[in-house]
């Protein structure tokens, strides 16, 4: 196991170019370390990036709120800033892991593990994030929503790094929301479903609506499909057994030790009609 | 009754107080298990990674064991490692150490194992389905009194069904042994429940080539539930085996996957009932219960989980005929063990949902049912025994004012009818015999000491651990109530084999009901022996009289005999009786239970520290909860959890609130208390969730995937409110 | 490959060349402040944080109960915060302060917690207390409110298995009683 600790994100960058093979950022280490120790990760590269101060916290350039990579999720529950602007994204946050964890886990890092049943993601797909990702030569911005391209599989280029989260500040404007966690206790769980959602009504009309799923499929997704056919109807045109029948095909439950495929899909459907009728 | 601190409770916060991982001796190195990770098969050929130097290993084999590879158990059939064939996942095939940790992980994890794969059957309900799987005896209640079922009496049949539950204490199994070649002492200290049960592992395992095995505990125990009662055996003599060929201490200590992947776990069970009740009586007259254990590769102390189970399986109900089957299935999963409770739990989840049902049958409210049956004075069990107390009766009525019961029921039935989300409340009732079943109690034969030094200090020497239960701290209460001295000079002795008598494990609800009681009547015997007013005082005045040395055996009630080949007569001296009301929420659009309140009314004799004793009801009662709602090991297909990601015990925000109540308190015995709270509340909860739905739901725990699947099995119909 | 050997002759030695198996590990200085002091290390930067603690400090109060950051027992403060030890590494420490339960035993809060958990007799087994320690010490420095909501989200890190959390809840409500 080869350690390196840059001495800043330039010299960071500079590694990537340089350092072809499979290699792991450590930040929080809360996922990283578990796989560690699980003989997950074996004989691995690991760059260190907790320390490089470039990276970390929380800040406002125009109409967008940056969160660096390895920003703590306390950090951003703690945030003057996000209460103010992203008080979903906020309040919704406090279901992650237990405060323990919150304390070192990072938003870069629950990204870039990317499991299906990651925290941050639903969230940020639900406000439209981007990611910036940097390398020695470029910075370049892409959509939450297209990051993933399979199970812990992303766009990500082995001279790449997530340097940045980009929220709109008005994102959370004048939308109705939902977040829901559902996990076999409490806190310190891991999410057996989660549904996270934003819409707006005009009259009785949904003009607008965002779904994101967490824990349906190979890595959390937008219902894009269940949105179409929601937006610009009223409650009673909903037809739910389309719903049902759309949302089939766009997730993909699996039935493993923590839950079932079953229950997995029908809770969706049941918080996806609980939101609706709020 | 007295409010006493526990004595170590402030080095335990500190982080001053050891438990077994603290304690470093010179030139110790670390040891580890290499186990099977198929469940059934031979092995063929094992290989070592070469990137190691194998001589820096110290490697023991079945064959290097000298003595008897077989852990002493009440039914000795397991042995310490598998030689050939494996027959569980998680067997044991070898023991490794190395002076470093982290090499020796490194190591473990690379050791290849070829097996020619043999059938094993891993589910639970595939073992106990299948008759052909039951071993060992059987066990036969028969209190058939011809009763012959009548027209109109309604027949109510139903199997049950609960699965694995994981101790789940905090410090993992650990072990340290240390070999004196100068003696041939092999000495032992470690995390555990029994001392002397250690004690006979590490002799049969080390046979003639040591002189004596010295167990001694660690200062701290983390938990163990029962979890820490046989296991220990069998790890203490694979790390004495590699002390003694290394000539070096070795520390074993487990990892928190291997700990819940390869350790003892409670008894899935299969708990056939079939009654007949005159409705017009509403008594149940005729009861015939099949229950069944999955012991699974081996029966080690199964047999003594088996018999106090079918003992509890008729439940705190007088019926005039019965009949109870008990029988242990074999299946290829580690043994299973010792858990708080110790097969009454199943008994009772199944005998309390039953009650239920019939109730629902008949149509009558739980309360009412439960009360035209329940046991009371003059009645008998179906071992003969006579009943001499109303106690259960007096828990069941106090509950069901404590809780509101009656209000409830209709403010939750005039809920549901308008809500998606459902209310519900249950009841239960249970009860626990106090220490070991039948004549085990003679047998242990144990005995307490007591020495009194110069120095003005008492000392007490007991085989019983404190493992968290504050038994150390309550014994020297029970100690002082007669001698009435200082309590920092009353002090229980860290158990020693060599130095604390065999006053036996520490299990079965009787360290504070045997030992306790017993350490009570032998401070009578000094107090009346050295007639003194102040202990204290006299030891000053009389030094020529210490130190002086007091011991004491345990003498059963010769009027309570019990055959343990008949299964008739006295199984316990003495019950501890308890009745549950639980209040839950239905979280519909996740099919998930909270449990929002549970109320215990217990009687548990007297008690000696109120805050220790509410303490074992608290903690016993989040147990159950676990057990009813989340907790499982194992799910066909797709194997066993691995660590607590998963196991999923409550945390602070899944506990409801907890209402605690002893009566009869003024009674001369203190009774056992540890197991009882386990007992009853899972069925509590889930009657809850029966009045809450109208759905039955016959196997425990009650995740919400369970809740949908049984949902999507039914006919769609209404709730029907036959309970209010 | 690996060195096969028939099941039944484990000779350890034969024919293998000597080679001390060793754990390819690149040292560091890692400097960081412990309960007060400032310290400094020599080690593998990736060595668990708690493993340092227990093994090179001999701060043996912070407990392993999972190793994987699901039960709290190794529970530390780090710049002031609480967080699992056992997930967390050597470089974690560097340049930080971090306080473990023999330094918060010491502190003033440290000690009325202590108070307040011996005088409700909530601690049984003891192996997670350290954990909560550390947990309601930041609790009580940073809210203390007698407030269970809050008392049970800050304690939500740490899991128990033998008190049922009423005690300990009883007894953090007390300390938050006395702080004020």
């Amino acid at each position: 196991m080869k350690f390196v600790k840059p001495k800043d994100v330039e010299n960071l960058l500079k590694n990537l170019e340089e350092d072809k093979g499979k290699k792991y950022f450590l930040a929080g280490g809360t996922d990283l370390n578990v796989q560690i120790k699980n003989g997950i990760i074996r004989d691995a590269n690991i760059i260190y990036i907790n320390h490089l101060t470039e990276l970390s916290g929380i800040s406002e350039e125009n109409n967008i709120i940056l969160i660096g990579a390895t920003t703590s999720i306390m950090d951003i529950l703690d945030s003057d800033l996000i209460k103010r602007h992203l008080p979903y994204f906020q309040r919704s946050l406090e279901s992650f892991a237990s405060p323990l964890l919150q304390n070192t886990a990072t938003i870069g890092g629950n990204i870039a593990n990317g499991s299906p049943t990651a925290d941050v993601i639903p969230l940020l797909l639900v406000l439209n994030a981007k990611v910036e990702l940097s390398s020695k030569s470029q910075c370049r911005l892409v959509y939450i929503k297209d990051f993933f391209t399979g199970y812990k599989q992303n766009v990500m280029k082995s001279n790449e790094i997530i340097t940045h989260i980009i929220i709109d500040k008005n994102a959370e404007k004048d939308f109705l929301t939902f977040y829901e966690k559902v996990g076999s206790r409490r806190t310190l769980t891991i999410s057996k479903v989660t549904l996270a959602g934003m819409k707006k009504v005009s009259g009785n009309r949904i003009s607008q609506i965002r779904l994101a799923v967490g824990s349906l499929s190979e890595f959390p997704r937008r219902l894009f499909k269940v949105e179409d056919y929601i937006t610009d109807k009223t409650l009673t045109e909903i037809d739910f057994s389309k719903v049902e029948n759309l949302l089939g095909k766009e997730i993909t439950p699996i039935t493993d030790l923590r839950s079932d495929k079953e229950y997995r899909y029908h809770v969706c459907v049941n918080l996806i009609r609980t939101f609706l009728n709020q | 009754m007295k409010q006493v601190r526990k004595f170590d409770a402030r080095p335990k916060l500190d982080g001053s107080w050891k438990f077994l991982d603290d304690y470093s001796y010179k030139d110790m190195i670390y040891g580890g298990l290499f186990y099977s990770t198929v469940h059934h098969g031979i092995i063929r050929k094992i290989t070592f990674p070469v990137e190691f130097n194998l001589t820096e290993f110290t490697i023991v084999f079945a064959k290097d064991i000298p003595g008897k590879n077989i852990v002493p158990e009440p039914e000795c059939d397991q042995p310490f490692m598998a030689d050939k064939e494996v027959f569980h996942f998680g067997q044991v095939i070898m023991g490794v150490a190395h002076p470093s940790k982290e090499i020796l992980k490194k190591f473990i994890k690379q050791i290849k194992v070829e097996y020619e794969e043999l059938p094993a059957i891993v589910d639970v309900k595939e073992c106990l389905e299948n008759e052909k799987n039951a071993f060992g005896k059987e066990i036969i209640i028969d209190h058939r009194r011809n009763v012959k079922p009548e027209k109109g009496w309604i027949r109510t049949h139903s199997v049950y069904y609960t699965t694995h539950q994981e101790q789940a204490y905090l410090e993992p199994q650990g072990m340290i042994a240390i070999y004196k070649p100068e003696d041939r002492i092999m000495f032992v200290r470690g995390t555990m429940q029994c001392p002397f049960f250690v004690k006979d592992g590490v002799e049969a395992i080390m046979g003639n080539t040591i002189k004596e095995a010295i167990i001694e505990t660690s200062e701290g125990i983390g938990g163990a539930f029962g979890g820490k009662e046989d296991f220990p055996s069998l790890l203490a003599g694979i790390t004495a085996l590699l002390a003694y060929k290394s000539g070096k201490p070795v520390k074993v200590v487990l990892d928190r996957a291997d700990d819940i992947q390869i350790t003892t776990k409670r008894h899935p069970s299969r708990v056939e009932i079939e009654t007949y009740t005159n409705p017009k009586t509403r008594k149940i007259r005729k009861l015939k219960i099949d229950y069944r254990l999955d012991a699974g590769a081996y029966q080690t102390l199964s047999p003594v989980v088996l018999a106090r189970g079918v003992l509890h399986s008729i439940g705190g109900y007088a019926v005039e005929d019965v009949y109870i089957r008990g029988r242990l299935f074999r299946s290829n999963t580690p043994s299973n063990g010792a858990f708080r409770g110790f097969g009454a739990p199943q008994a009772f989840f199944a005998i309390e949902s039953h009650i239920d049902k019939i109730a629902s049958h008949m149509k009558i409210n739980p309360y009412e049912f439960r009360k035209a049956n329940i046991l009371k004075f003059g009645d008998e069990f179906p071992t003969t025994q006579k009943i001499t107390e109303n106690h259960l009766y007096d828990c069941l009525e106090r509950v069901i004012v404590k809780s509101d019961y009656h209000k409830k029921l209709k403010e939750f039935s005039k809920f549901n009818k308008t809500l998606k989300d459902k209310k519900g409340i249950g009841i239960s009732i249970g009860y626990h015999g106090g220490g070991y079943t039948g004549s085990g109690e003679k047998l242990l034969n144990s005995e307490v000491k007591i020495t009194i030094d110069k120095e003005g200090f008492v000392n007490i020497f007991v085989a019983n651990v404190d493992m968290g239960q504050g038994a150390h701290t309550t014994l020297a209460q029970m100690v002082n109530e007669t001698l009435e001295h200082p309590l920092e000079k009353t002090i229980v002795q860290l158990p020693n084999t060599k130095k604390t008598p065999n006053s036996g494990p520490t299990v079965a609800s009787r360290t504070i009901y045997i030992i306790g009681n017993l350490l009570r009547k032998l401070s009578k015997k000094i107090k009346d022996e050295l007639k003194f007013e102040n202990l204290e005082r006299f030891i000053k005045e009389n030094q020529d009289k210490f130190p002086k040395e007091y011991r004491m055996h345990f003498t059963p009630d010769p009027s309570a005999v019990f055959d343990d080949k008949t299964y008739q007569g006295v199984a316990y001296k003495d019950y501890s009786w308890a009745a549950c009301v639980t209040e839950i929420y239905y979280h519909a659009d996740i099919y998930q239970i909270e449990l929002k309140k549970i109320w215990n009314v217990l009687d548990i004799g007297n008690i000696v520290n109120p805050k220790i004793a509410e303490g074992q009801v608290e903690g016993a009662n989040i147990q159950a909860m676990g057990y009813a709602l989340s907790e499982f090991f194992y799910k066909k297909g797709y194997g066993r959890i691995q660590g607590f990601t998963d196991y999923a015990i409550p945390t602070t925000f899944d506990i409801p609130e907890i209402d605690i109540e002893f009566i009869h308190t003024d009674s001369t015995t203190a009774k056992g208390l540890g197991e009882i709270p386990m007992d009853y509340p899972a069925p509590a909860i889930r009657n809850a969730f029966y009045n809450a739905t109208g759905i039955f739901i016959d196997e425990i725990p009650l995740t919400p995937e369970r809740i949908l699947k049984t949902m999507n099995k039914l006919p769609q119909t209404n709730t029907d409110d036959t309970q209010t | 490959m690996g060195m096969h050997l028939g099941f039944l002759f484990p000779s350890w030695g034969l024919g293998t060349r000597y080679r001390k198996s060793v754990v390819k590990e690149k040292k560091m200085k890692i400097n960081f402040i412990l309960n007060e002091n400032e310290v400094s290390i020599d080690v593998d930067p990736m060595k668990r944080l708690l493993d340092i603690l227990r093994e090179d400090f001999g701060l043996t109060g912070t407990k392993e109960g999972c190793g994987e950051g699901e039960c709290g027992a190794c529970t530390i403060l780090l710049d002031g915060k609480p967080v699992t030890s056992c997930i967390l590494n050597a470089i974690h420490a560097d340049g930080k302060e971090i306080y473990t339960v023999e330094g918060i035993a010491e502190k003033h809060i440290g000690k009325l917690l202590i108070d307040c958990f011996d005088e409700t007799n909530a601690v049984q087994c003891g192996f997670c207390f350290p954990g909560f320690l550390v947990s309601s010490y930041y609790y009580l420095k940073t809210d203390g409110e007698k407030n269970l909501d809050k008392i049970k989200k800050a304690l939500s890190g740490n899991i128990c298995r033998c008190t049922g959390y009423q005690k300990i809840f009883e007894s953090v409500m007390m300390a938050c009683v006395r702080k004020s």
